[in-house]
């Protein structure tokens, strides 16, 4: 049954599989973990297999454009079970974020693809980073646009060399495997 | 209620606020267990504090339905979620804590990448998509909120031990990622390293351990200064201990001469004179792959020929000394040699032999019986200490490099000849061999003796078939004894000529194997033809078979003496013989059928014509070895 507006409370039971569809055009099935009126937040539990891993989904009721009952079956979230590490949670958060720095230091921020493609296997390599739109390479030796070994500056000599090198190398490499690359 | 409390942290929008948020709930949480962090009291409290669940209407904070969306979210921190809004677009981050207030619920992530632009600036800056940098806090609000997405979440304690399994690999920590991220433990304050004075600049792997002589620096001191670790070395353990006296001087100065002598000892042994500096068989350009690496095969013996071979050097030598002219050893000895190699038949079995053990049926010479005699005896001789330490192989190495394929040809006939099998046209041989009755060179004559007695006649024909080519005339010219000396130790190709006349007969093999260095015979001159007189056997072997590097001495392996023992050999013969000497066999073996014609004759002599095996066949008798039949003269070599 389609509802319109704020879902009614009573509707969303724990337990019950429900077919959704919100307004932005997405469709999915899942079972109701909860239902908090007051947040007007919905969770769902995604997903038939009963594994280790959930896939859990928080929807604004005012979203939902239609949806139905699909079945009712009992609660998927086992009280007795719950369990809450709040440590590990953190170290958990801490390590994701350590780990996301150090992808997004591999991305260049208003570089063209081509010298994202340069960063990408002169890092296969080196230690690379990206300051704006200059490679920095082992902390010294910088290559700016348009990334060419002329374009390679600073460091020693013989860092400064081996760059050069690795960027010619990587350059035919690229070119190679395709233009457009 | 506890979780009331528990949520209000969450009520302040600003992210900052939220970690400490999180955690005052953590702490309020624990506090309310009354432990510091127990877990299952926690929960405890939740669930006392969820209670009713179903239709939650115990109010706004302490509602079940809220708690339950307080622990899924609390469940979410530091996961990868990804979070829809209102138009559309999604972010993807690091869950990090929700941002809720009585009526709305927002989400604030770390880390965030926009992932999914809906948005109308978006639509047209699709190339900029990537290189947006992550924002490290993303508050989204309530109001924008649409759903938030996670997938593979734990949600139980089950889950969680799931995942800490899975998940707790210990996480690489990079040392950039540790000086430059602000995300980890400060223990300390990080400085970055700049060398001190006493380290090397530009330490280049080369040059760091220079002065490791003069370093000065003892490190089992250091270690038992710093840590107290003393040592328990002792050198006694591991070596002979030295007895330190009053004649240590003396012992000294003994060990040190002796050490000298057996330094300076003369060695044919490739690698031992390598490292005592000697240059051994500077002009042949023995590769790499021969000095260093390849097997030895002893003169084309193949290895499991190797052990009859040595038995054959043995025996030889044994004959040798005690002039055993039955060598009924002989012919066993004969076997190892895969006769083929001898290619001087019969006679240059006993050369072979003797060559043999001079390593290589260099010595062979095949010539006349005598001759052979004389190469034989001087075979042994040379042998002797030839065998002395080196194997036979090296001998064969050695002595083929001159010639050595002749050598080894030779050899390898006259092992042939040996065999006692010399059936076939080395049968001419034996009887050569026979003939020099007492040629008993190196073991060869016995078994030619024997053979030689049946094939008498043979020596004709196998004097062709041992060497190709030139001596098959001389061969046929039924040298058998008479020619002896005719038959010039063919060991060296070169001295074909001679041989060639009677020794053909006699099928010396010597002309095989060039033993080149070590016949001292006169045939030296021809070890280096490759074209083996004697041998009515010998073909001239083109290398059909797998190539031996024309130089390594160990590859003679070419050479491989066919089996030859016994004469059950026959029907095998091509057997291990490289490239089947089938040219021989329709002669010799009766049983062979393939009657191969001289394809394998060496280009460089004749050989023996076909003409020549004819009579074989009918003396063949003695089966020579088929294996003999490869014999495999040379196996290309041609020097």
């Amino acid at each position: 049954m389609a509802m319109d507006g704020s879902a009614n409370p009573e509707d969303f039971v724990v337990g019950c599989v429900l077919s959704i569809k919100t307004t932005l055009g997405d469709e999915f099935e899942g079972q109701v973990i909860t239902f908090d009126r007051f947040s007007n937040i919905l969770v769902l539990q995604e997903g038939s297999k009963q594994g280790p891993r959930r896939n859990i989904r928080l929807l604004k009721a005012n979203y939902i454009k239609e949806w139905s009952l699909l079945g009712q079956a009992e609660d998927p979230l086992d009280i007795k079970k719950c369990y809450l590490d709040l440590n590990s949670l953190q170290a958990r958060e801490d390590s994701a974020i350590r780990q996301a720095e150090a992808e997004a230091e591999r991305i260049g921020v208003g570089v063209t693809s081509e010298a994202q493609n340069i960063f990408d296997a002169l890092s296969k390599t080196l230690p690379v980073r990206w300051d704006k739109t200059v490679i920095v390479v082992m902390n010294e030796v910088r290559v700016s646009s348009p990334y060419l070994p002329e374009s390679v500056s600073g460091g020693t000599p013989a860092a400064n060399d081996r760059v050069k090198k690795v960027l010619e190398l990587e350059r035919k490499r690229l070119q190679s495997r395709g233009p457009g690359q | 209620m506890n979780l009331q409390q528990a949520v209000q942290p969450k009520l302040s929008a600003n992210g900052f606020g939220r970690r400490r948020g999180e955690r005052e709930v953590g702490t309020r949480l624990e506090n309310k267990s009354q432990s510091g962090k127990s877990n299952p009291s926690r929960s405890t409290n939740t669930v006392a504090g969820i209670g009713a669940m179903t239709g939650g209407k115990a109010g706004g904070y302490g509602s079940p339905s809220r708690d339950r969306v307080i622990y899924v979210t609390t469940r979410l921190i530091g996961h990868q979620v990804e979070v829809q809004v209102k138009d559309g677009s999604i972010y993807s981050g690091i869950f990090h804590a929700t941002n809720t207030t009585e009526k709305d619920f927002g989400i604030i992530l770390k880390m965030a990448r926009l992932t999914k632009d809906c948005s109308v600036r978006g639509q047209k800056a699709t190339a900029e998509f990537v290189s947006k940098a992550p924002s490290k806090t993303f508050i989204i609000p309530g109001k924008e909120l649409v759903q938030v997405v996670a997938k593979g979440v734990s949600v139980t304690r089950d889950e969680l031990s799931h995942e800490v399994q899975h998940e707790k690999q210990p996480e690489l920590m990079l040392d950039s990622s540790i000086s430059q991220s602000r995300y980890v433990e400060m223990e300390r304050e990080l400085e970055p390293w700049v060398p001190g004075e006493d380290d090397p600049r530009f330490p280049e792997l080369d040059n760091i351990f220079d002065d490791r002589w003069n370093r000065g620096w003892d490190q089992f001191e250091t270690n038992e200064t710093l840590f107290g670790v003393k040592s328990t070395f002792d050198e006694e353990i591991y070596t002979t201990k030295l007895e330190r006296g009053p004649n240590m001087d003396e012992l000294e100065k003994k060990a040190l001469r002796i050490a000298r002598e057996i330094e300076g000892e003369e060695t044919r042994d490739l690698h031992l004179a390598e490292e005592r500096g000697i240059s051994l068989h500077e002009d042949f350009d023995i590769d790499e792959e021969t000095r260093y690496s390849s097997v030895y095969r002893g003169k084309g013996v193949d290895d499991s020929e190797y052990e009859e071979h040595e038995d054959m050097l043995l025996d030889s030598c044994n004959m040798e000394t005690f002039g055993g002219s039955d060598s009924a050893t002989k012919s066993s000895i004969g076997k190892s040699n895969d006769g083929a190699r001898t290619s001087s038949g019969s006679s240059s079995k006993d050369q072979a032999h003797s060559s043999q053990s001079n390593t290589g049926l260099d010595v062979c010479r095949f010539g006349s019986h005598d001759h052979a005699k004389q190469l034989a005896s001087e075979l042994p001789f040379k042998s002797l200490p030839a065998s002395d330490g080196e194997s036979r192989v090296h001998e064969n190495r050695v002595s083929e490099h001159g010639d050595n394929n002749n050598a080894k040809e030779l050899e390898e006939k006259k092992m042939l000849g040996e065999d006692a099998q010399l059936s076939k046209p080395e049968d001419s041989r034996p009887s050569l061999i026979k003939k020099k009755d007492g040629s008993d060179i190196g073991g060869l004559s016995p078994d030619a003796t024997s053979y030689a007695a049946s094939s008498g006649v043979l020596s004709k024909g196998h004097e062709k078939m041992s060497f190709p080519g030139e001596h098959s005339d001389s061969i046929v010219s039924g040298k058998l004894h008479g020619e002896p000396q005719s038959l010039n130790p063919r060991g060296q190709p070169g001295s074909s000529a001679s041989s060639s006349s009677d020794c053909a007969g006699s099928a010396l093999a010597l002309s095989g194997p060039g033993l080149s260095p070590s016949s001292s015979v006169g045939s030296i001159s021809s070890e280096k033809s490759k074209e083996f007189k004697l041998n009515p056997n010998a073909k001239s072997f083109v290398p059909s078979q797998p190539p031996v590097r024309p130089h390594s001495p160990a590859s003679d392996g070419s050479f491989y003496f066919p089996p030859n023992v016994p004469v059950p050999h026959m029907s095998g013969m091509p057997l291990g013989i490289g490239p089947s000497y089938p040219g021989h066999q329709p002669v010799i073996y009766p049983q062979l059928a393939p009657m191969q014609s001289p394809p394998y004759f060496h280009a460089n002599g004749p050989q023996y014509g076909p003409q020549m095996l004819v009579g074989h066949p009918r003396q063949q008798q003695v089966l020579y070895m088929p294996s003999y039949q490869p014999e495999m003269p040379y196996k290309g070599r041609d020097f």
